[in-house]
């Protein structure tokens, strides 16, 4: 049993983690990640797949709102443009599919300038619903540059290959999915320990106080907005090549209150949060499936009508209960889960 | 020039829709200081329920219009009661992305309570086309920008001059301070989320009678965001003329320019609007101190 934390040194502090076993267990996971889409079956791994994917965007999303406490509505919108972005120069220009995802990253970046030079202005809910303008604009901006999108007709992605790699069937698509997702889980834990991450939390939980301890709100604000952008932009090439067809359609608005759903039900501002938010929100009509045909009959009719209104009440209701009864989200019923493991049969 | 005439004559008509329904958000803004993104939703939903109301029981303009003002009300007491009253004291943050909750929800609702087609709510007036000079507009039209005026008016005087009304701006301005003046924050919020969702009901009513009944008019509250920002969230007759401003941009943008730019006009004029402006034409500047 660990009897307490003893930190000597400043590195000892910000160290992602001291223990031996928890670095074990993530070893675990990680060859559970590798090996799981090889002996899945189909479904679960499209499941998988879209958990994945999921996680990259929420943890984009993750780095603004949560850590930097800048309400985003529009971030289907950097969804969007990175998804174009990857389609643009991969399947209409045929270069090279990692040029396409720096593309899906670098466009989403630039645009978050344009995106965050008003958040250096507006506060709040201001600020939330401009960027709810912005990505309505985008929408409209691809739609009406038909010369270089194709406008609404869309595009067709195909399955990228790379390096000798060929990420054309499903499992290897999974594995490329895993890998980003891992590369921006661990991005994001390093921006959180790092002076940057200190800087966005201290914007977060008092701007003008930051300010004053030199923190240079436009620049950081700026930054969270590129770096969530760019993030997120990556989620949106994978999400497109995963559909394989990138049109406006394919990433409504809808798709900005699932992250923020995600943020809230995982725990606002924890990469882990981000992560197991994810899991709960794209899992949640599986279990409601699983849920109504226990019961059969009516519900389970019910579900085939209006199976895509029914997995939206769900996110409603997820989204108004936790918020009711666990702000902290399911990252705070881990830390109490991991408490009373620890500490029982003893309270404290 | 007629053409251009048109273009604003219809624009102020569906401007004073959208003023309607921003104003619904400023009066929640001004007592609660939260903004409720399901205002749009509960529109669409009072629609629905006079369109039920009409095809079911009766046609008469009048019982129709009653009833669904009636259920605006309900539904606005129940939000606040069951849903945002429990979260009173928690972040602004949350309680925002409760509304949001609760407008993913009602969307969903109307759904699978009705169904996704849409509908005409016919209730033999406000179809009618009036000629005045070289502008025609249908009466309903006509009716929603005087419905605006005349609900611009009544929260003028009643902010002014009744008990509640005051009431309500010193719970805005301070909660605290009113609460220890004995205002009951908890009855004002009431009154407040009574009174937005009647005022979103009506104009959900009103868009019905002009144009067609669907699942996607929660639309409405989107387009109404910019109308409240750029009149200020907190303040409810600039929220009006704010309407006013985006329908009619809207419409020119549409009419001259393209269909494209008509759905983002009322988006572009905010962004530009808040550069200059922060807090909206008419909203009052907040002032932080560390």
């Amino acid at each position: 049993m660990r009897s307490g934390d003893f930190k000597e040194t400043y590195a000892d502090l910000i160290v992602l983690s001291d223990s031996r076993l928890v670095w074990a267990w993530a070893g675990v996971l990680v060859v559970a990640l590798v090996v799981a889409p090889f002996v899945v079956n189909a479904y679960v791994l499209s499941l998988l797949t879209l958990v994945l994917i999921t996680v990259t965007g929420a943890l984009g999303l993750n780095l603004l709102t949560g850590l930097t406490g800048l309400i985003s509505l529009g971030h289907a919108g950097f969804l969007l443009l990175g998804a174009y972005g990857y389609a643009i120069v991969v399947a209409k220009h045929n270069l090279h599919p990692l040029l396409g995802f720096l593309a899906a990253g670098v466009a989403p970046a630039l645009f978050a300038i344009v995106v965050g030079l008003p958040s250096l202005r507006l506060r709040g809910l201001y600020l939330a619903i401009t960027t709810l303008a912005f990505s309505y604009i985008i929408s409209d901006l691809i739609l009406e540059a038909k010369s270089i999108t194709d406008g609404a007709r869309g595009i067709t992605v195909q399955r990228p290959e790379f390096f000798g790699l060929d990420f054309s069937s499903d499992p290897s698509f999974a594995l490329l999915c895993a890998f980003v997702a891992a590369v921006a889980l661990f991005a994001c834990l390093n921006i959180q320990r790092s002076r940057i991450g200190r800087a966005f939390m201290a914007i977060r939980d008092n701007d003008i106080a930051a300010r004053t301890m030199g923190v240079n709100l436009q620049a950081f604000k700026l930054y969270a907005f590129m770096t969530s952008a760019f993030i997120t932009g990556i989620a949106g090439a994978l999400m497109g090549i995963y559909l394989s067809f990138v049109s406006v359609e394919g990433f409504p608005f809808l798709f900005s209150i699932e992250a923020l759903a995600i943020l809230i039900v995982g725990g606002l501002g924890s990469a882990l949060g981000a992560v197991l938010g994810t899991v709960f929100i794209v899992l949640l009509p599986e279990a409601i499936r699983i849920l109504f045909s226990w019961f059969g009959g009516a519900l389970e009719s019910l579900l085939s009508t209006g199976v895509h209104e029914v997995k939206s009440i769900a996110y409603g209701v997820a989204i108004i209960l936790f918020l009711r009864f666990e702000p902290r989200g399911l990252v705070g019923v881990w830390r109490d889960a991991k408490r009373l493991w620890t500490h029982w049969p003893l309270k404290y | 020039m007629r053409l251009f005439a048109d273009l604003v004559a219809s624009g102020i008509a569906i401007g004073a829709i959208y003023g309607l329904i921003a104003m619904g958000f400023a009066v929640i803004y001004k007592a609660t200081g939260l903004a409720n993104f399901a205002q749009g939703e509960m529109s669409m939903i009072v629609a629905y329920v006079a369109w039920t109301i009409s095809t079911t029981l009766t046609g008469n303009v009048f019982v129709v219009v009653a009833g669904s003002i009636v259920f605006a009300v309900l539904l606005g007491l129940a939000v606040e009661r069951f849903i945002m009253r429990p979260m009173l004291g928690e972040p602004i943050f949350s309680t925002v992305l409760v509304t949001i909750g609760v407008a993913v929800v009602l969307r969903s609702l109307i759904t699978l309570v009705w169904d996704a087609y849409p509908h005409a709510l016919n209730l033999g007036v406000g179809r009618d086309v009036v000629k005045m000079a070289s502008v025609s507009l249908r009466g309903a039209q006509i009716a929603s920008i005087l419905t605006l005026l005349a609900v611009m008016g009544a929260f003028y005087l009643f902010f002014r001059f009744s008990k509640i009304g005051v009431a309500m701006r010193a719970v805005a301005a301070d909660d605290r301070t009113a609460l220890l003046m004995g205002v009951s924050a908890a009855r004002i919020h009431a009154i407040a989320w009574g009174c937005s969702s009647a005022i979103a009901g009506i104009a959900g009513v009103l868009f019905a009678l002009v144009y067609d009944l669907s699942p996607a008019m929660f639309q409405l509250g989107l387009k109404s965001f910019p109308a409240s920002i750029l009149g200020g969230l907190d303040s409810v007759i600039g929220s009006g003329f704010g309407g006013i401003l985006i329908g009619v941009a809207e419409n020119l943008a549409g009419g001259y320019v393209g269909s494209g730019l008509k759905d983002v006009a009322g988006f572009l004029m905010i962004i530009v609007i808040l550069m200059v402006q922060p807090f909206g034409l008419f909203g009052e500047r907040e002032i932080v101190r560390v």
